[in-house]
Order: C-alpha cells, then sequence, then structure tokens
C-alpha cells in the first residue's frame, strides 16, 4: 500500500490493513521467525483479511437470518464453526503466555456514508427496551399506512425533491419509497401549495396534472429505471432455472 | 413473354422520356424549417416538338429553371390549392368532389399533366427536333412545408444533434412533388443520384448506396451522395435525416437500422428478427433482395406507421421495444414483414397506373400473409384471414362497394364506376382513407382466391417470374428500352398466371377485381330421414348495397357421424335447395370414435344430438374462398359440437359468435370447457370469455355457481390457499398470458339481476389489482394492468340518479369511489413510473370517459384536453381525442368541435389531424338527418373551407375532411344553409327522363337529406307525381313540370344508401330501369346558376344552356325544395307498398321516420324560417304526402 490515496474511505482502508499487517508480523514473530519476505507478509495479511471479513459477512447472514440488526456473540460462534474452527481452543489461544500485546491502532475518521434518506423520526425506544439495543429503522419501513387518496403525492413530492435537490445521489430509497410502499407522512393535506397538483373537477380526487414532455416517445418506450434492473435480476435467476429446465422442451422459441 | 409484354407495353403519357434525375439539397435549416436545393432532370424527347415539359411541383418556391443552360420560362399552377375558386355559395358535395377529380386529373402526371410548366427555350428547339438529350435544372427551395417533409424539433436547450430534431419525408401514394420538382408517378422509372448537405453531427438517409460523405471545408458540414442505379419511381424516394444512433444488422451487413438518440437499444432488440424475414422472403420468391442494401429508419411523428420506399423503410420510432414487451413485438414485427414484402412489390417493382394498384398491394400483401402463416402458424394466419374477410364484407356493405380494378373512360355504364361513393376513385388522391386501406385488404384476398385457383406453386412461380424480368431490366441500359418491364399492369399479370398455370382465371377476375361487392349467403337445411339426404338452401342477397351475385362452385362440409365430408355445390341462377347425400346413417348408440376432417378420431357425448340424424354440424365455404358473409341456421347443439371437435379456429369462432344467441347451460359448459383447454388456440379462449360474459347475462335468472369465469381464472392464476390474491406474475407462457389479460375484462361485463356487476366480481378485480406483484416477472405487465383498468370502466353501469346534484367524493357509489380511486392512484403512478406507450395512461383516460358517460362524475373535457395536447405521447392523445369527441358528440359542444377543428389544422403531428377527422367521421357529433344545433352555417363553410383550400398540403387529410362533410351533411346541399340567392336548377336532356311516380317518394323517402330554407314555403309545393323533369326557372305560377329538377338536386341520390334505381331493380322491368339510369346519370349535370360562373369543369358544357332566360321566380320554385324531405314520412307509406316486402330494413325505417319526421320538422322549421308562420308550412306538407294529391296542393299554394 504505498499509494496516497485522498479520500477518507481509502485511510480508513490503509489504516487497518497496516494494523493487519503489524497482526501478520508479530505472529510470524511469535512463530518463530526473524524475517519475512514483503510479498509472503502481504499474503498472509490477505488472508487474514479475507478470514475476518468472512466470519463478518457470515455472523451477519445469520444475524439477520434471524431477524436481528446486529450480531451477537451467539451468530459468531456459529460462524466459526461453520468455518471448520474449533471454538473451544480458543480461549486457551486467547491466553497463551507467548503472545504479543500489539497497541491500538491510530483512530482515523469513520468514513461518512452518505446519508440516507430518511423519512420522519425515528421513534425512541419504549421503556422496556434496553437503551444499548438498535435504533428503531425509518418509519417507512414498518409503519404500515393502507394507500390512499393523499400519500401518493406526498410520496411524488418527496422524490421530486430529492432529484431537484439531490438530495442523494442514489436514487434507490426513493425508488423504494415510491414502488413498494408508497406510503409516508400523512400530515400536509394543503395540496394547494402543491403547484404540481391539479385537483380537476371531474375526479374529486386529486390528480397530478398532465405535462407535456418535449421527446415523449422516450419516456414512452424506455423501460423504466427500476424495469431495467428487474430485468437484469429475472434475467440472472432465470440462467439459474434454465439449467435446471434445460431438459425441458422450449416453447419459447422462435 | 418478354415480347409479348413489349407489345403491349407501357405507353408513357408524356412526349418525353426521363431517364436520371439528380436532387441536391444544399442547406437544411431545422430552426427555420426550411430546404434549399435543386434538382436535374435528364430527358430524352420522344416527340420532335416538344416545347413544354410538364413536371409535378408543390409548395416548392422555384427561383430558376434552366434547360441545358438557358434560361426557360415557367408557369406553375396548381389547381388543388384551391378547388373550388372564389367564395362561391355552392356547398354541395357532389360538386365540390367532381371538382376536385377534376383538380387532380389536371395534374396528374399518368395523365401526363403537371403543377409545373417549363417552356423549351427557342434556341432548343431544333436540338429537341433532333430528339437529343435536355438537362432540365430547376432552383426550388421549401419553407416551412406543411406536407411532404416533417420536421420534428423538440423545444428545448442545446444544438439540433442534441435536441434530436429531425426531418423525414412523408405522404399518401406518390407525394414527392411535395418536397422536389419531378415526375411524380410510380410510372416514370429513372436512375438517381441523391446529395445532402446536413450538419456533421445529422445523418441524411436515403435511397440507394451511399458513395462518399465528404465533409465542407470549415468542418461543419458534410455531404451524404446516394446514388441509386436501379431505375425507381420519383414516388419511391425518400429521405431522413437526424442525429440518428447506427446500427449494421449483425446478421446481415448489407442492411442498417437507424433509431432517434438513446434508442440504440431497443433498436437492437427490435430488428434483431428482421434477417428471418429476409430469409423468408428470398427463400419463397428464389429471388435475392433487388437491392444491394436497406435501410430502416425510425422516426417521431410518423405520417403512417410503415412507409416503405426504394431501400428504405420508414418507421415510427414507436414500433420500438424491449425484450420484456410482449404485446408490440408480434405487432412490430408484422410491421417489418409488411415494409419488406413492399420492397419488392411496391418499390422495385411499380405500377403502370393507378388501376393497377391491387396488383402491387395484392402480392405484397399476400407474401406477407405467406409470413404470417410460417410465423405465427396457421391458426392466426386463418384468424387473420377471417378477420380482413369480415372487415371488407363489413365495408362493402356499408359503403357499396370497393372496386379493384377501376377501368374509366370506354363504356357508358362504367363512366362513374363508384357512383355510390362520395368521392372519386379515379384517383389515389381523392379516396378516402378507409377506403384505401379496404382495398389493399381486398386486394390481398382476392390474391388469396387466385392462389386457391392455381396452387401456391404457380403463384409464387408468377411472382418469381415478375422480379426475374424485373431485375433483368433494371440492370439494362436505359437504351434498351427494357424499363417498363419494371411496371406490373393488371393484364401483364394475368397474362403470366394463364402463361405460368394455364388456367383460366378470368371468371375470377372478373367477379372480384373488375367488379365491385361481395357476396352474402343466407344458408339453412333440413334433414330428410327417409331418403338419408341433407336438403341445403342457400339463398343470395345480391340486392343491397355492396353486395354481388355469385355462380360457380361452392365447398360445404358436413361432419358426420362416420366422419367429414367435403361436396362442391354448383350456385345457379335459381338453384336454392341442393341435396347432399348423407354417408351414416343416425346410430348413435354404437360406440365408435368419430373421425374428423384432420383424420383425427374422437370420442364425442352424443347425447345432445338429434336422434334421428347423423349431422354433427355443417359449414359452407369452411376455406373462405368466396369474399362472403354467411349467415348459416343450425341448431344449438350443433353449434356446440362444432366448438368442440372442429379443429379449425375459424369455425370455432363463428360457432362462438352464434351461440351468444343460445343462452343455454349445455352453451355455457361448451364455452367453459373451451376456455380450459389448454391445446386450443389463445384468440378462441380470448373470444369464448366475451361470450360466456353474454350468456350469462341472459342467463342471469338460472346461473348457479359463482360467477362466470372466477373460478376458473381463481384455479389458473390464483394461489391455492388463498383464491382471492393472484399469483405473481408470470407470463413465460403466451397463451395463459392473454388469457390472464382477457378473463378480467370479459368478467367485469357480468351482470346480476338488476343490471349491475356483481360486487363479487368488481372486488375481485380490485384484488387482483391490489396484489398484482410483477417483480419475478420477465415481461413487463403494463398491458395486463391497462386490461385490469378496462375491466373496471367495464363494470360499470350507468349512476341510478342524476339530480343535478354536485356531485362530491362523498356522495359518489361507493364502489364507484373505489373505481375511481383505483383509476386514480394508476394515472398518478403513470407521471412516477410511465409504462411502456403509456398504456395505462390510455386505459385510465377511457376509463374516465366511461364514469363520465355514465353520469357518475361530471362530464367534462377539461382533463382529456390537458392530455390532448402536443407534447404527450401519441397513444395518450389519440385516446383524450377520442374522449373530447365523444363529449362533443354527447353534449353537444359546439366550443369542443371548435377546439378540435383547431386541432385538425394546427397540430404539428400529421397524425393526429388525420386521427381527429377521422375520429370525428366515426362517432360524428350529428349526422345529415339530425337535428344539431351544432349544426349552423358557419361550421359548413369552415369545413368547406378546410377541404377546399385548409388540407391542400395532405392528400389525406383533404380526404379526412371530405369524409367528415358527408357524414355530417351528406352528399347535397346542407340543409342549414340559407339558398343560394339564384336557386336555379339546370337539368339537361329533361325529355328522356320519365320517371316511374314511384320512385320520387321512394328517393325523397331514403334521403332525409335536409333541405334548404327559404322565405318562400307558402309557395311550396308537392311535385312528387311531376311526370317529366324540366328546368326550373319559372316562377311559382308556373311551377308545375319542374319540380323534378329541383328536388332531384335537394335529395341528390348518389350518396344513399337506398338508390332509386337498386330499388327499382327489383320490382320494374328493365325499362324503368333503363330510364332510372339515365336519371341517374344526369345528377351530376345539373348546376347551380349562380355557381355555374365558378364551375370550370362544367362550365363549357352548359354554357348554351345558360342563354335561356331567367325568370324571377327563381327563389320561389327553390323554396320548394323544401317541400320533399318535409313530405317524406307518409311517402314512406307509399312507397313501402311499392316494393314488397324485400326490404325489411328500409321499412321499418320508414315507419319509425313516419312518427318522428311531423315533429321533428315542425321543430325545425320553427327555429329556421323566421318569416314563416307554422301553418303555412303545415299545410302543403299534409297535402304533398300522397302523390296523387299532387294536383291538388297547387292550387293553395298558388293561391299565396
Amino acid at each position: 500500500g504505498s499509494k496516497q490515496a485522498g479520500t477518507p474511505a481509502d485511510n480508513y482502508q490503509l489504516a487497518r490493513r497496516r494494523t493487519l499487517q503489524v497482526v501478520v508480523s508479530s505472529l510470524l514473530t511469535e512463530a518463530g521467525f526473524e524475517s519475512a519476505e514483503k510479498a509472503a507478509v502481504e499474503t498472509l495479511t490477505e488472508m487474514i483479511q479475507s478470514y475476518i471479513s468472512e466470519i463478518g459477512r457470515s455472523a451477519k447472514s445469520y444475524c439477520e437470518h434471524t431477524a436481528r440488526t446486529q450480531p451477537t456473540l451467539s451468530d459468531i460462534v456459529v460462524t466459526l464453526v461453520e468455518m471448520g474452527f474449533n471454538v473451544e481452543t480458543l480461549p486457551a489461544y486467547a491466553k497463551r503466555s507467548q503472545r504479543m500485546v500489539i497497541t491500538a491502532p491510530p483512530v482515523t475518521n469513520q468514513p461518512v456514508t452518505p446519508k440516507a434518506l430518511t423519512a420522519g423520526q425515528n421513534k425512541p425506544h419504549p421503556p422496556h427496551i434496553p437503551g444499548h439495543f438498535p435504533e428503531f429503522p425509518d418509519p417507512h419501513t414498518y409503519i404500515k399506512t393502507p394507500v390512499s387518496e393523499n400519500n401518493i403525492f406526498i410520496s411524488f413530492l418527496i422524490l421530486r425533491k430529492c432529484k431537484e435537490k439531490e438530495m442523494h445521489p442514489n436514487p434507490e430509497p426513493a425508488k423504494c419509497l415510491i414502488s413498494v410502499t408508497l406510503p409516508l407522512i400523512s400530515e400536509g393535506r394543503n395540496f394547494s401549495q402543491l403547484p404540481d397538483l391539479l385537483c380537476l373537477p371531474f375526479s374529486l380526487l386529486p390528480v397530478i396534472a398532465a405535462r407535456p414532455f418535449t421527446v415523449p416517445y422516450l419516456t414512452a418506450l424506455l423501460p423504466s429505471e427500476l424495469e431495467m434492473q428487474q430485468m437484469e435480476e429475472t434475467d440472472s435467476s432465470e440462467q439459474d432455472e434454465q439449467t435446471d429446465t434445460e431438459n425441458l422442451p422450449l416453447h419459447m422459441s422462435t | 413473354m418478354n415480347r409479348k409484354k413489349g407489345d403491349k407495353g407501357f405507353e408513357s403519357p408524356r412526349p418525353y422520356k426521363l431517364t436520371h434525375q439528380v436532387v441536391c439539397i444544399n442547406n437544411i435549416n431545422f430552426q427555420r424549417k426550411s430546404v434549399v436545393g435543386y434538382v436535374e432532370l435528364t430527358i430524352f424527347p420522344t416527340v420532335a416538338n416538344l416545347n413544354r415539359i410538364k413536371l409535378n411541383s408543390k409548395q416548392c418556391r422555384i427561383y430558376r429553371v434552366r434547360v441545358n443552360d438557358l434560361e426557360a420560362a415557367f408557369i406553375y399552377n396548381d389547381p388543388t390549392l384551391e378547388v373550388c375558386h372564389h367564395e362561391s355559395k355552392q356547398r354541395n358535395l357532389n360538386y365540390f368532389s367532381n371538382a376536385y377529380a377534376a383538380a387532380v386529373s389536371a395534374v396528374d402526371p399518368d395523365a401526363g399533366n403537371g403543377e409545373l410548366c417549363i417552356k423549351v427555350p427557342s434556341e432548343l428547339w431544333k436540338h429537341v427536333d433532333e430528339l437529343k438529350v435536355l438537362k432540365v435544372h430547376i432552383n426550388f427551395s421549401l419553407d416551412q412545408p406543411k406536407g411532404g417533409l416533417h420536421f420534428v424539433v423538440p423545444d428545448m436547450e442545446g444544438n439540433m444533434a442534441e435536441r434530436g430534431a429531425h426531418v423525414f419525408s412523408c405522404g399518401y401514394q406518390n407525394s414527392t412533388r411535395f418536397w422536389f420538382p419531378c415526375v411524380d408517378s410510380y410510372s416514370e422509372l429513372c436512375t438517381w443520384k441523391l446529395e445532402y448537405t446536413v450538419d456533421a453531427a445529422m445523418v441524411a438517409v436515403s435511397n440507394g448506396d451511399l458513395v462518399e460523405t465528404v465533409y465542407t471545408h470549415d468542418m461543419r458540414k458534410k455531404t451524404f451522395h446516394y446514388m441509386l442505379t436501379i431505375p425507381t419511381a420519383a414516388s419511391n424516394i425518400s429521405l431522413a435525416i437526424g442525429p440518428f444512433e447506427i446500427l449494421v444488422d449483425p446478421y446481415m451487413h448489407e442492411v442498417t437500422h437507424f433509431c432517434l438518440p438513446q434508442l440504440l437499444p431497443l433498436l437492437k432488440h427490435t430488428t434483431s428478427y428482421l434477417h428471418e424475414v429476409f430469409e423468408f422472403y428470398e427463400e419463397i420468391l428464389t429471388c435475392r433482395y433487388p437491392y444491394s442494401c436497406f435501410k430502416t429508419v425510425f422516426i417521431d411523428e410518423a405520417y403512417v406507421e410503415v412507409a416503405a420506399y426504394a431501400s428504405m423503410s420508414i418507421f415510427s420510432t414507436n414500433l420500438l421495444h424491449s425484450a420484456m414487451i410482449i404485446d408490440e413485438t408480434p405487432l412490430t414485427r408484422r410491421c417489418l414483414a409488411q415494409a419488406l414484402a413492399q420492397q419488392f412489390f411496391g418499390c422495385f417493382i411499380s405500377r403502370m397506373s393507378w388501376s393497377d394498384e391491387w396488383v402491387l398491394k395484392g402480392i405484397s400483401g399476400y407474401i406477407y400473409g405467406l409470413w404470417m402463416k410460417k410465423t405465427f402458424g396457421v391458426n392466426e394466419y386463418r384468424h387473420w384471414i377471417k378477420q380482413e374477410l369480415d372487415q371488407i364484407v363489413a365495408y362493402e356493405l356499408k359503403t357499396g362497394g370497393v372496386l379493384l380494378h377501376p377501368i374509366f373512360g370506354g363504356g357508358k355504364e362504367k363512366d362513374n364506376p363508384a357512383s355510390h361513393l362520395h368521392f372519386s376513385i379515379k384517383h389515389p388522391h381523392t379516396l378516402s382513407w378507409e377506403y384505401y386501406t379496404m382495398f389493399q385488404c381486398k386486394a390481398h384476398l382476392v390474391m388469396r382466391l387466385i392462389e386457391n385457383r392455381i396452387s401456391m406453386e404457380f403463384m409464387l412461380q408468377v411472382f418469381n417470374k415478375l422480379l426475374s424480368l424485373a431485375s433483368t431490366a433494371s440492370s439494362q441500359k436505359f437504351q434498351s428500352h427494357m424499363w417498363s418491364q419494371m411496371l406490373v399492369s393488371t393484364s401483364g399479370f394475368l397474362k403470366s398466371i394463364s402463361n405460368v398455370s394455364g388456367k383460366d382465371i378470368q371468371p375470377l377476375i372478373k367477379q372480384w377485381v373488375d367488379q365491385s361487392g361481395v357476396v352474402k349467403f343466407y344458408g339453412s337445411f333440413a334433414f330428410n330421414r327417409k331418403r338419408n339426404v341433407l336438403e341445403l338452401e342457400i339463398k343470395q342477397d345480391y340486392t343491397s348495397p355492396g353486395t354481388q351475385k355469385y355462380v360457380g362452385p361452392l365447398k360445404v362440409t358436413v361432419q358426420e357421424l362416420d366422419g367429414s365430408f367435403n361436396h362442391t355445390l354448383q350456385i345457379e341462377e335459381n338453384s336454392l335447395k341442393h341435396d347432399i347425400p348423407c354417408h351414416s346413417k343416425s346410430r348413435r348408440n354404437k360406440k365408435k370414435k368419430i373421425p374428423l376432417m384432420n383424420g383425427e378420431e374422437v370420442d364425442m357425448d352424443l347425447s345432445a344430438m338429434d336422434a334421428d340424424s347423423p349431422l354433427l354440424w355443417i359449414r359452407i365455404d369452411p376455406d373462405m374462398s368466396v369474399l362472403r358473409k354467411v349467415e348459416f341456421e343450425q341448431s344449438d347443439f350443433m353449434w356446440q359440437y362444432q366448438l368442440r371437435y372442429e379443429r379449425d379456429v375459424v369455425a370455432q369462432e363463428e360457432a362462438i359468435l352464434a351461440l351468444e344467441k343460445f343462452p343455454t347451460p349445455a352453451s355455457r359448459l361448451a364455452l367453459t370447457d373451451i376456455l380450459e383447454q389448454e391445446q386450443c388456440f389463445y384468440r378462441v379462449r380470448m373470444l369464448a370469455c366475451f361470450c360466456l360474459a353474454k350468456i350469462a347475462n341472459s342467463m342471469v335468472s338460472t346461473w348457479t355457481g359463482p360467477p362466470a369465469m372466477k373460478s376458473l381464472f381463481t384455479r389458473m392464476f390464483c394461489c391455492k390457499t388463498c383464491p382471492n390474491i393472484v399469483k405473481t406474475n408470470n407470463f413465460m407462457n403466451f397463451q395463459s398470458y392473454f388469457l390472464q389479460k382477457t378473463m378480467p375484462v370479459a368478467m367485469a361485463l357480468l351482470r346480476d339481476v338488476h343490471n349491475l356487476c356483481p360486487k363479487e366480481v368488481l372486488m375481485f378485480i380490485l384484488d387482483l389489482i391490489k396484489y398484482n406483484d410483477n417483480r419475478k416477472n420477465k415481461f413487463s405487465d403494463n398491458y395486463y394492468r391497462a386490461e385490469l383498468i378496462d375491466a373496471l370502466a367495464n363494470s360499470v353501469t350507468p349512476a341510478v340518479s342524476v339530480n343535478n346534484e354536485v356531485r362530491t367524493l362523498d356522495n359518489l357509489n361507493p364502489d364507484v369511489r373505489l373505481i375511481l380511486e383505483e383509476i386514480t392512484r394508476f394515472l398518478n403512478m403513470e407521471k412516477l413510473l410511465p409504462s411502456y406507450r403509456h398504456t395505462i395512461t390510455v386505459s385510465c383516460l377511457k376509463a374516465i370517459r366511461v364514469l363520465q358517460k355514465n353520469g357518475h362524475v361530471p362530464s367534462d373535457p377539461a382533463l382529456f384536453k390537458s392530455y390532448a395536447e402536443y407534447g404527450h405521447f401519441v397513444d395518450v392523445r389519440i385516446a383524450a381525442l377520442e374522449a373530447v369527441v365523444d363529449y362533443t358528440k354527447v353534449d353537444r359542444s359546439y366550443e369542443e368541435l371548435q377546439w378540435l377543428l383547431s386541432m385538425v389544422q394546427n397540430d404539428p403531428v400529421p397524425y393526429i389531424r388525420h386521427k381527429i377527422l377521422d375520429m370525428l367521421t366515426k362517432n360524428p357529433p350529428f349526422t345529415k338527418n339530425m337535428d344539431s344545433p351544432l349544426c349552423n352555417e358557419a361550421l359548413v363553410d369552415q369545413l368547406w373551407k378546410l377541404m377546399n383550400s385548409g388540407t391542400s398540403h395532405d392528400w389525406r387529410l383533404r380526404c379526412g375532411a371530405v369524409d367528415l362533410y358527408f357524414t355530417l351533411f351528406g352528399l347535397s346541399r346542407p340543409s342549414c344553409l340559407p339558398l343560394p340567392e339564384l336557386g336555379l336548377v339546370l337539368n339537361l336532356k329533361e325529355k328522356k327522363a320519365v320517371l316511374n311516380p314511384t320512385i320520387i317518394p321512394e328517393s325523397v323517402a331514403n334521403n332525409q337529406e335536409p333541405v334548404i330554407s327559404s322565405n318562400n314555403h307558402g309557395q311550396s309545393v308537392g311535385f312528387q307525381n311531376t311526370e317529366d323533369d324540366h328546368l326550373i326557372k319559372e316562377t311559382a305560377s308556373s311551377i308545375s313540370g319542374h319540380q323534378q329538377g329541383v328536388k332531384r338536386k335537394a335529395d341528390m341520390p348518389l350518396g344513399s344508401p337506398l338508390e332509386p334505381g337498386q330499388i327499382l331493380e327489383k320490382n320494374e322491368d328493365s325499362k324503368v330501369k333503363l330510364k332510372i339510369r339515365f336519371s341517374n346519370s344526369q345528377e351530376e349535370e345539373e348546376i347551380d346558376m349562380d355557381t355555374v360562373h365558378d364551375s370550370q369543369a362544367f362550365i363549357y358544357h352548359h354554357l348554351n344552356m345558360l342563354e335561356r332566360p331567367s325568370t324571377p321566380g327563381k327563389e320561389q320554385s327553390a323554396g320548394e325544395i323544401n317541400m320533399h324531405p318535409v313530405s317524406a314520412a307518409p311517402l314512406s307509406v307509399f312507397s313501402k307498398e311499392s316494393n314488397s316486402s324485400k326490404h325489411s330494413d328500409h321499412h321499418h325505417h320508414h315507419h319509425h321516420e313516419h312518427k318522428k319526421k311531423k315533429k321533428k320538422h315542425k321543430h325545425k322549421h320553427k327555429h329556421k324560417h323566421k318569416h314563416d308562420t307554422k301553418e303555412k308550412e303545415k299545410d302543403p306538407f299534409v297535402f304533398s304526402n300522397s302523390p296523387a294529391s299532387a294536383r291538388s296542393i297547387r292550387s293553395p299554394s298558388l293561391s299565396d
């Protein structure tokens, strides 16, 4: 890692890697090596990093599997067992005499993750839940709001605002807002402030006004991003299927 | 063969022959929408004294003409700019149609005419006399063309290329003259050099090979040089310029596709199939694609979806689609295949004259049909043929016939082969668009009939022959005079057929090509048990308009217990009954499998059938080898057997339609079985859904079980555990996809005993919408969701109480409220996640109109008008406009009508302009027989102006305006107009026309052509009895004999569904018939005095007539015109007697009128004739009721 990368995220990565290198080196020393080639240390570092990452990833899956958001010790244990590690040897190993103590890595700034689109206030914990438990997620992910006349406009406006102000470069949450849940905040029924809405007498329900496009065929013909994404997903999943159904007659052939 | 064709060969109507033309467009300005360029025509004089060269050119500004570098004088005159000159008072359509046909002929290149007449400079006369080559060089420019070239310039930031601005040539038939001077005929072939200088970011696509592209010195522009060495007619030259994305076909490198920016992925997918079409055509025609390259261009705001030109086709960009779209895929492929078929026949092989058009349209349509059969299967093909057949039959019966091969001039009778139509069929440019569509449809059906006669093998040989002759000719030099072999003519085609097949198809041609009309069969049968014979009775109706008599073989297929048997009956003049021996005795008890037509043997439950008869079902003309409509009577169980066991999809569809009349549990079972049967053709199953809904409604009181189709749908598409929740969409199986789409739409048509849609069904559909989940689907569900909205719309029934209360959300019917919420939600969703082609918006708009019409929400066009604006997707605009048109009709809104008409004049998109007129014609705000507040003089003037001069840039639009005018006002002078001041009518040859008295009431009764009003009602007289047909020019005191002429003028029976001649044919002897013909033919010669001065087409014919002195009583005599229609009702009684029982429809009609008329007219007169008292008018028309009383009427009127 000789390159000096500029972004905080890269710095963080480098720092982590450096720590790992120290760990590898100390383990090597512990094993009796006096010196090691750089390439060998790099390789070992890579291996240890992969191993730890795998533990993390796997633990996360177990935790999610049981509908939790943060892994617990048992998740880690199951993971280690799953990876073929004899957990019972671990305490003994940790208490071994010849182990070297490494100083804590220098504190680097956690990279700032772009702030996700927050919708509404996260609910505080009710008294019976201990404070160290994770926060409630965004309300829109669990609140049940039946689809009705108003909320669609609100969500529309939010999407529009997101787009306009580029509050969030990644449209993912917004898209999900629209396509899956639709519901949102239910306050603010004052449609008169919303220039894009037209309360037409015909329908008695507010309808978004029809706005002509400069190039109407583009929106009409091109699949939306959502659809594109869907198509990719189904394509990949279909490939899996196809391997299963290869011996079936293909009724789709042209 | 060569020689023979050469002998009869093509004779050019021009005194010269064009060999080569250069078109050079130096400058295209998108901002100003202008084009500057020149053309250079190389021509060889064919006569010594050629001193004038006529060319076609419209809307071009011509700066300078040089012939062999010498300045030449030229005259430009386009009579079609304004058909009827000056502000004439003439407002009758007959007059207009004649004048229009005359104007079009006056510039018709096929008659050697043209708008641009160039004088050959006298210095060159000697040169010409030696028949040496002339080069005609014309500099021209086009400024904001309204037709021919269409500019699409989106209004946004950026330069033209970034904005996606493009321009392309378009038009109906030969329309090339709109964008450069040429000989705009399909029969004048020459080689081409085409040069276009465009912005460096743009691409110019044109015909032939791209030889080179050269940058200009400043590198800001480049010039595209195209060469077309295959002789081609100017009408097949085209151009498209835009910032296109280019795709070389990965399978065939000589094919290149072009589309607008950002659409490349769609283009890739859409055209990935084209090479298979190529292979197919090349294989069946055993001929290589004639041009060295092929280009497809997809553009916005297309004039038509598909336009074929030499070596390139221009398509609507809306045909492009991604792999996720199911419904559009077959449609687009069909368009591609159609365009390619026309490359061979239409572009490469051109036609000799307009009357040979049917051969080209027929062949290209026919080979396209073969492609359909191969691609989509026999079922789809037969379904399509049936569909086309039904369409043409319906159209011909409605309008009176489509003539494929009109012969002009010559015989007297053929002078006007289409007297039943309100337009001339002599020119493609005077044809109604609908007629032309039907013409193409008939052409390919007739080709199929020829194929039936001579076999497909011979048919393809004939095509191959035409093509190989043409390709030999195309490679020859001009001097060899071979080029005319690239033109096809009817006689050449027929000769080819007889040479190749050795069969005489003349009778077939005579029946279907040289004559218009279709055949109408009525069939019924009885089984004679003693003789074991099927007694089949086949009647024909050949007297109604649009029909003809069929004589010849007719195939009948009888399915008996022992198998299926074909019989060929000879349909002759007078034989109605045909005895067909049966093969099997009835023996239903023996258990045995029953053989079907296709050799399959099936078990049937025969308990339903008649114990005495071995007949399962009977089909007349199963192969559709006659252009016919068959109404056949057989019992319900026979239809049910036919539906279940006949393997032909056409038979199944016929059976389904027939079963609508038999709402019994057995029909229900047969339909449900078909619905469930997966082997069954999906279109049949879809049709069965709708039939089942109808049957269920008829059986509503006895219906048991859940609503029709619900359990079936649940079983097929819903979760097993929770039947109200639909499974995640999976459209991999297209058959069930189409069924899934259709079933809810049909279910929504169910009604309970209160005639409401059952709550259960509505809730079910709402649940389908609610639980619709397309996440795992490979395909888009936009069409499915759109149909679910259609289903919601179908479930709407008229509001119970409409007492002018203002509807609010709260007092809305709760069901309707649910529907409305759903629609609103969909409509709003579309703004965020628009669906492909905005199908959902389209359905929503339609549904909202349904809610409005049924009185659930206030009727209001504002929403539709906002969606109809320029800038919305074309499908959405059309749907919105359709709603506005409907609103205009229902609410009789003058304002909306004006809004629509102004759009017809001003909208930037030609297709929208055309479509508005088309929709107004199909759903008119009023018709000629109706009283409407909308019908007023200003509207007449406005429409007249529209067709007279407002639409001169677009043939199709002008013909659309003519159609609308015809629908609104009929052929004669619109009723709402005051009389022209000099209401003098000439009627020539009056002495010959002695009419039978029965005709007059008939024609009057049938032409409720409303009437011209005047100030002089009191003086009107009924003249139905007049024996002679005079020139009307006397005063009221001497009216007596002249009424005839006036009356006929008012009625103009030409366009009416019942011509006097036709009606009489049955009853009267031939003498009478002849006389009537005469009188008919005179119609055209009648002219209003005051307009004679304007009507240039006729003026010299009638000059001598004008010399007769006119007298001051004209107005009065014209006033009488009023009386006839007014008296129509009572007269109908008379006419009924006179023409016996053959026309039950008409009688019905008359009776109906009988009651209505009096009231209506009283009413009308109140409004319009301010000068009159009611009493005054009342009397005369009471009197005039009876023809016998005519004489007595005179006296009271005279005393006035």
